[in-house]
């Protein structure tokens, strides 16, 4: 074991010597973080997001809004259709809804009553669309059951006083906290950062290769199995410290909170051993350093996109979200947001843990099998 | 039994066959000089005896163990200075010595004490805390060999040591492998610079096209060419050979001499005696003389004779 830690130790050594992977590695992800993360809050720091009511008055919308307005996480505020597609582009409220002139013609039409205007997709508009979809369908049911308007404007006055919108506006509102959402955005960066900085350590087995370091290694006593376990311990440390300097600084910076540690610390485990498998696969596909770098390049930044690294999955269409399952960066972000939201839903959990083991024994499979020792 | 034995060592890349059939022995305390031109096929042949990859048939024994059976009991009793500058360049010197003795097992207080002892005798005791990237080509290699010989190997392995650097550090480079050979440490010397091979080593081995030519002590090889010296011609228009041949005062065989582009080479034992007869010779053969070189016989020589090129070409 002591060849093991030495070659770790070194290698762990030669990292913190050098600047630019300490700027990649750690400077880059917080930054990035600050910025974005500081956006996040900004935009809704103390106050609720702003919603925008477009509707005619008549006695049926005049009940909607109501409606609308008993969901107390959204500051409500009526408006004309052009200030409020003003106010929408300026960004100064999330979204505007616009409820029909007659929403029982809307329902006899089988449309929907609500349209909705708005400039960007945020997670705030993503739990507002859901929340507005479920109110729609509570009126469309109100609206099957009502024999006449007077009926159905009784009945919406009923909804109003049961408050029966707002358990689902909770459950909704469960993974759009500001603080998970900052802490999920560390960790995507960080998911991202510790990608290219593994990779980048990783790729240095191709250089020692040509260097002669790597030869003289192989023609020690250290065992091949000695050498190789000493590479990868030191780039899970590398990992293993980014992930954990992240976490401090989110914690200090925002009060991010990352779940019970009991799930998050295994977890993260996992993540980091399928990156120093991805790193390694990406080392050993590849004859030059520089061939790494471009492909790691294009290979990281491509399926952190799919992944939903970057941005919410949820936002993307649907057959994206299909082929984000194809990449390991997908299923990292499922696990962490369960485990940072504390829904703590075990088969998901459970579902991202199979599928990265799966993930890190392909990876360790071709990189190992790849790997030239002579 | 000598500390290593080869014998019919045999290395294919696919269809290119690198080393064919080599088999040597090398006696505890010897120093053996492995002399070849650049693709000879000794970096092939040291590799193998390193363990680094096995031959394609043929054994290796270090100290009696199989080297391709139990490589890394075998790696154990050696001490390799690769032709690179295999060392971690960001860490100094110190560090790079305290990890390669840690690769040899040494550790505590014994690898400190080695890694000063080995300080001083590669001389880079005042400069043991600077990056090794900072350094100069002669005090790289001198560390290269350093990291070798940290725990103490019963076999020591140089391939092409002293290439590219300065004079002043080949020479501390050849005195320290000398004063390592005194003190009982065995030594295999490979390069193709044969004034160094002479200087170091008791048995030579000579390599060309993956293939031993020759191979014995200094004096032995140098029979081979009868202790002939060289005389080198060097001309502008190349001379009819034939009728320098038919000079009787010069008593020169067609086998001899060796005409390579504007070079010819002659083998004879008293150059003086034939020199100006030979100009005037090759002069009234068509040829216009630029210059005439003496070289007394030496490995070079040995080479010429039995391949018709030179060791560095």
């Amino acid at each position: 074991m002591r060849r093991v830690f030495s070659i770790a130790f070194l290698h762990f050594k030669t990292l913190f010597k050098t600047p630019s992977a300490i700027v990649l590695m750690f400077v880059m992800p917080i930054m990035f973080s600050l910025i974005f993360g500081g956006m996040g809050i900004g935009e809704s720091s103390g106050n609720k997001a702003v919603v925008l009511i477009v509707a005619s008055e008549n006695e049926v919308n005049e009940k909607v809004v109501n409606l609308l307005s008993s969901n107390t996480q959204y500051t409500w505020r009526e408006e004309e259709e052009s200030a409020a597609r003003e106010l929408v582009k300026n960004q100064e409220a999330i979204a505007a809804v616009k409820i029909d002139d007659s929403i029982e013609e809307s329902f006899g039409k089988s449309t929907t009553p609500f349209s909705m205007i708005v400039q960007r997709k945020t997670q705030e508009y993503m739990a507002l669309s859901n929340f507005i979809e479920g109110l729609g369908s509570t009126l469309y049911q109100a609206y099957r059951f009502s024999p006449d308007t007077q009926t159905y404007i009784l009945l919406l006055e009923n909804l109003g006083e049961r408050e029966a919108i707002e358990v689902s506006q909770s459950v909704i509102q469960k993974q759009a906290s500001k603080s998970e959402a900052v802490g999920m955005m560390a960790i995507g960066f960080t998911i991202m950062f510790m990608m290219f900085g593994i990779s980048g350590a990783a790729s240095a087995i191709l250089e020692e290769r040509v260097g002669g370091t790597w030869q003289r290694l192989l023609t020690s006593p250290a065992t091949k199995a000695q050498v190789m376990t000493g590479y990868l311990l030191s780039y899970f440390l590398m990992g293993a410290i980014q992930l954990a300097v992240l976490m401090i600084v989110m914690k200090g910076m925002y009060g991010s909170s990352w779940g019970r540690l009991t799930y998050f610390i295994p977890f993260a485990v996992l993540v980091i051993v399928t990156i120093v498998g991805f790193s390694l696969m990406m080392a050993t596909i590849v004859k030059t350093r520089q061939q790494s770098s471009a492909l790691s390049a294009l290979v990281i930044v491509s399926t952190c996109m799919l992944g939903g690294v970057y941005w919410p999955i949820e936002i993307v269409p649907e057959f994206m979200q299909q082929i984000a399952k194809a990449v390991p960066q997908s299923w990292m972000i499922t696990g962490f947001r369960e485990i940072v939201s504390g829904s703590l839903h075990l088969p998901s959990i459970l579902y991202a843990t199979i599928v990265l083991l799966i993930f890190s024994i392909v990876f360790y499979g071709i990189g190992l099998k790849k790997i030239k020792y002579q | 039994m000598g500390i290593l034995e080869v014998r019919n060592l045999t290395k294919r890349f696919k269809a290119f066959e690198a080393v064919k059939e080599v088999s040597f022995t090398i006696e505890k305390g010897e120093s053996y000089g492995l002399l070849g031109p650049n693709g000879a096929g000794k970096t092939t042949t040291i590799q193998m005896i390193s363990g680094l990859f096995p031959p394609t048939s043929g054994t290796i024994e270090v100290g009696g163990i199989d080297m391709v059976g139990k490589p890394k009991r075998a790696q154990g009793l050696l001490g390799i200075v690769p032709q690179e500058i295999a060392l971690y360049q960001s860490m100094s010197a110190r560090e790079n010595l305290i990890f390669w003795g840690k690769m040899y097992g040494l550790n505590g207080n014994h690898l400190q004490k080695r890694v000063n002892e080995v300080l001083g005798i590669i001389g880079l005791e005042d400069c043991a805390r600077e990056k090794v990237e900072t350094f100069s080509g002669g005090m790289k290699r001198r560390v290269n060999i350093g990291a070798a010989i940290l725990h103490n190997p019963d076999l020591l392995i140089m391939d092409e040591p002293t290439v590219g650097i300065d004079p002043q550090s080949r020479t501390h480079i050849l005195e320290t492998v000398k004063r390592l050979n005194s003190e009982g440490m065995t030594i295999i010397y490979t390069s193709h610079y044969m004034e160094e091979v002479e200087y170091l080593c008791e048995k030579i081995g000579i390599m060309d096209h993956g293939q031993f030519i020759t191979s014995g002590t200094i004096t032995e090889l140098r029979e081979t060419i009868g202790d002939r010296s060289r005389i080198v011609m060097k001309f502008t228009q190349k001379p009819e050979l034939e009728r320098v041949i038919e000079n009787p005062a010069l008593a020169i065989r067609k086998e001899d001499l060796l005409l390579k582009d504007s070079e010819l080479t002659i083998f004879h034992k008293d150059p003086q005696v034939v020199l100006s007869e030979l100009i005037q010779s090759v002069t009234a053969a068509g040829a216009e003389i630029t210059s005439v070189e003496i070289v007394e016989p030496n490995l070079e020589s040995v080479f010429l004779h039995l391949t018709g090129r030179s060791l560095r070409d």
